[in-house]
Parts: structure tokens; sequence; C-alpha cells
């Protein structure tokens, strides 16, 4: 377990040498927001029931635009090769790039939540199953963006290409996630359930899948 | 088995030997299917003259669904056996499947302007086949993103089969969240809920949109293997 945890101590340490990425990912979350009022305008009965998609969008544009080029960087340096020879694996390898990213990406998304929330105008007895359905979702989202990035490593205009790849698979999360954020039974929803089933899917399936897929590129690159 | 079609040169002799079969089986069904259908079938008590196209709409329907099935078998042959054609017929799957699932959906809006009174409504049925050809349109896209082709072949196997779980998750969580289409009338436990009538024609260009299938994707395959082995000879020491 110890390279495992070394590897996402990396990661977080260049997460932090770059923390302007951070910053410009938080504010790209903010102006999704902020775009729908100037779009539908500032009618209260028409822009108050959308607060809880609106969130729930913009959460899921900033998270997947945070996707671009994840492994490039390892690809680049030969880090991939070092990690395909070590005991550590490339399955381990990218659940640890999924944790990473989640802390960096996905907790400070959830920290601004509340405060969007209040600016959509959502009624704060709303705020705990939402907050809970976007920590679920926005954990389920990273592992298909792990996904995504894999498949997509190397190739040519790989963010809109990861775009089309993740966006239809993102389709269960979103709605399950909408619908577990306005549950009025209480915070434990099925719909909740039913989002971490999804969930557990993909923490399963993910790391498999972007363990192969990069093994390719790993050889790719080597020639 | 998979080792003995696993040859190309053979797979083509095999492949060029039923092509003639399946045309006069897709030509001729078709023919007749579309005839009873068209002519002979009366028209629906409730929907008239427009429920004909049915003959169009629901083939189209089953292949999109079809080829996807295809495309996540594919996958895994890629992927687990490394099987060459595979990925070639992967390849040759996807497009069909694509323009297939795009059918559906354009005769589906036909359908749907006179009947329901809009060309286009948020049910269950037409959004997960929009996704779907979402769906087709990524994996096109993977396939042939890489500046050397065979580099794709890998990811979107991998793509393929990731669908191949998720795609019918999409299905359930799509109904779940909204439901107007009908629901399936000619598979089901207690026998197709058709009049005979309109069953036949149904059944056969079913048929014939099958057999079409086939044929295209064989056509295509061949296709991709001839440009395969131009690439491959082009660019032998000495060759271009």
């Amino acid at each position: 377990m110890k390279p495992f945890f070394a590897q996402i101590e990396r990661d977080l340490l260049i997460a932090w040498q770059n923390r302007q990425d951070l910053g410009v990912m938080l504010v790209f979350f903010v102006i999704i927001i902020a775009l729908f009022p100037l779009a539908i305008g500032a009618n209260a009965t028409v822009l108050d029931p959308l607060g809880v998609p609106v969130i729930w969008i913009a959460a899921l544009l900033a998270i997947l635009a945070g996707f671009d080029r994840l492994f490039a960087q390892d690809v680049r340096d030969g880090w991939l090769d070092q990690i395909a020879l070590s005991q550590l694996g490339l399955g381990w390898y990218a659940l640890a790039k999924a944790i990473s990213h989640w802390l960096t990406a996905g907790i400070p998304l959830l920290i601004m939540t509340p405060l969007m929330a209040m600016m959509l105008n959502i009624p704060s007895q709303q705020w705990p199953p939402l907050l809970i359905a976007l920590l679920i979702g926005s954990m389920g989202l990273t592992l298909l963006g792990v996904i995504g990035a894999a498949l997509a490593e190397g190739a040519r205009r790989g963010t809109a290409l990861m775009a089309l790849l993740i966006l239809p698979l993102a389709v269960p999360l979103l709605i399950f996630g909408t619908l577990a954020s306005q549950s009025d039974r209480g915070i434990i929803s099925p719909h909740l359930m039913l989002l971490g089933a999804v969930f557990a899917l993909l923490l399963a399936l993910a790391p498999l899948v972007a363990a192969s897929a990069l093994e390719i590129g790993e050889t790719e690159t080597g020639l | 088995m998979f080792d003995y079609f696993a040859n190309p040169s053979r797979f083509i002799r095999i492949a060029n030997r039923l092509l003639l079969p399946l045309v006069i089986l897709s030509l001729s069904t078709g023919a007749i299917g579309l005839y009873l259908g068209l002519f002979v079938a009366p028209a629906d008590y409730q929907q008239g003259d427009t429920v004909r196209i049915i003959y169009i709409h629901v083939p189209s329907a089953w292949l999109a669904l079809f080829g996807y099935v295809g495309l996540g078998l594919c996958g895994l042959f890629y992927v687990v056996w490394r099987h060459p054609l595979a990925d070639i017929a992967a390849r040759a799957i996807a497009p069909v499947g694509a323009v297939f699932a795009l059918l559906t959906l354009v005769t589906g809006a036909l359908w749907g302007k006179p009947m329901w009174g809009a060309w286009w409504v948020w049910d269950a049925r037409l959004t997960s086949m929009l996704i779907l050809f979402f769906f087709y349109l990524g994996f096109i896209a993977l396939a042939n993103g890489f500046d050397r082709a065979e580099r794709g072949s890998r990811p979107a196997a991998l793509l393929a089969l990731v669908g191949m779980i998720n795609v019918p998750i999409v299905k359930f969580s799509v109904d779940w969240w909204n439901t107007l289409h009908q629901p399936a009338s000619l598979l089901r436990s207690d026998g197709p809920a058709i009049d005979s009538s309109m069953l036949t024609p149904l059944v056969l260009t079913l048929i014939a949109a099958h057999a079409y299938f086939a044929i295209l994707v064989i056509l295509r395959m061949r296709a991709l293997l001839t440009e395969r082995r131009l690439a491959a000879l082009t660019l032998r020491p000495g060759g271009e």
C-alpha cells in the first residue's frame, strides 16, 4: 500500500504547485451557474425550480473539464513506464489518480456548493440531500473522467473527444443525482441508493479499464 | 474455432460465398414485406396509414441495438483474445449502427408528429436511442482519433465494453426518469401484441433489414481489410 499512498501524495504535491488550476476550475463552476440566470431571465418563478439541475450541470462540466491531459505529463516524462514496471501496477495507479483528483477538484467544488445554493435560492432544508448526492456523484464523475482520460490519452483533440465519450455515460449519474438531490423523502432516498450503486460499479470498473487502456499507450510511446 | 476464422483471407473467402445468398434473402423478404406492409395490411384503426412507417422504424431500432451488442462482443473478443478480425468488424459495424440509430430517430420523429403532435418529446425510449447514437459517434471518433489508425483499436474496444455494461444502466435510468412511448409489442412473454396481418410484413422486413445489415458489414470489412493490406504494402521498405 505504501507506493499507492506515495502516488497520491505526489499528485497532491503537483496539484499544490499548480494551485492556480484549481482556482480556474472553481471560477469555471461559478461562471456556468451565473450564465443560466442570464439566459433564462431573473424571474424567480422560472429560476427557482432550476437551482438543483443548474448546480448539477455546472458540477458535471467543471469536473470533466479538469480531466484534460490527466495522464499526459506522466506519459511524456516516462513516469507511466516506471509505474508499469513497478509493484504498484497501472490499476492502483489509476485509482490513486482518481482519489487525488477528487480531493483537489471534488472537495473544493462541494465546499463551494452551499454558496451557489444560496445564490440560486435553494431552501436550506434541501442542502443536505443535495450535498450528499453531489458527494457521491462527484466521485462517480471523477471515475468516469479517469476512464475517459485513459481512453483518449494520445489522441488528437483529446478534450472534445473525451466529452463525447464521457457525457453519454454520465447520464445515470445525472438522472439519479438530480432526483436524489430533490428528494422529499429524507436524505437516504431510493435514488441515492441507485446513485451509490452506479458509483460502486464505476469504482470496480474504472481502474481495470484505465489500466488496460494505459498499458497499450505505454508500449506505444516506447516505439 | 476463433483461430480458424482469424485468417483474413479465409474470412473473405467465406464472406464472399455468403454475400449472394444474403442479397437474395434481403431483396426477396424486403420486397414481399414492404408490399404486404404498404398495400395489403389494413390501416390501423387509431393511427390510420401513419402506422406503416413501423416497417422502417422497428427494423432500424432493432439493428441499432443489434449493432451495439455486436460492438460489445467485438470489443470483448479484441480485448480478451486479441482477435484481429474483431477490430475490423467493430470498425465496420459502428457507422452502420449509427446510421440505423439516426434512421430510428428520424422515422420516429416523422411518426411522432401526427401521433403525439410533436417532432420530439423527451420520452425514455427516444432519449435512450439518442444517447445510443451519441455512443456510436463516440466510438467512431475514438477509433479514428489517433494518428496511427491501429492505435485506436484497443481504446475503442474498451469503450465498447464499458458501453456494454453502462448503456443498459442508461436505459434503466432514463426509463425511471420518464416514459411515454408504448411498451414493447413484439418480444413479450405472452406472445406478440400485433395482429398477424401487420406482424407478417414486420417480421419479413426485420429479416430483410438484418440480412442487409450483414451485407453492409461484410462489404465494409472487405474494404477495411484491403485498406490495411494496401497500407502495409506501401509501408514496406522499397514500397511507395
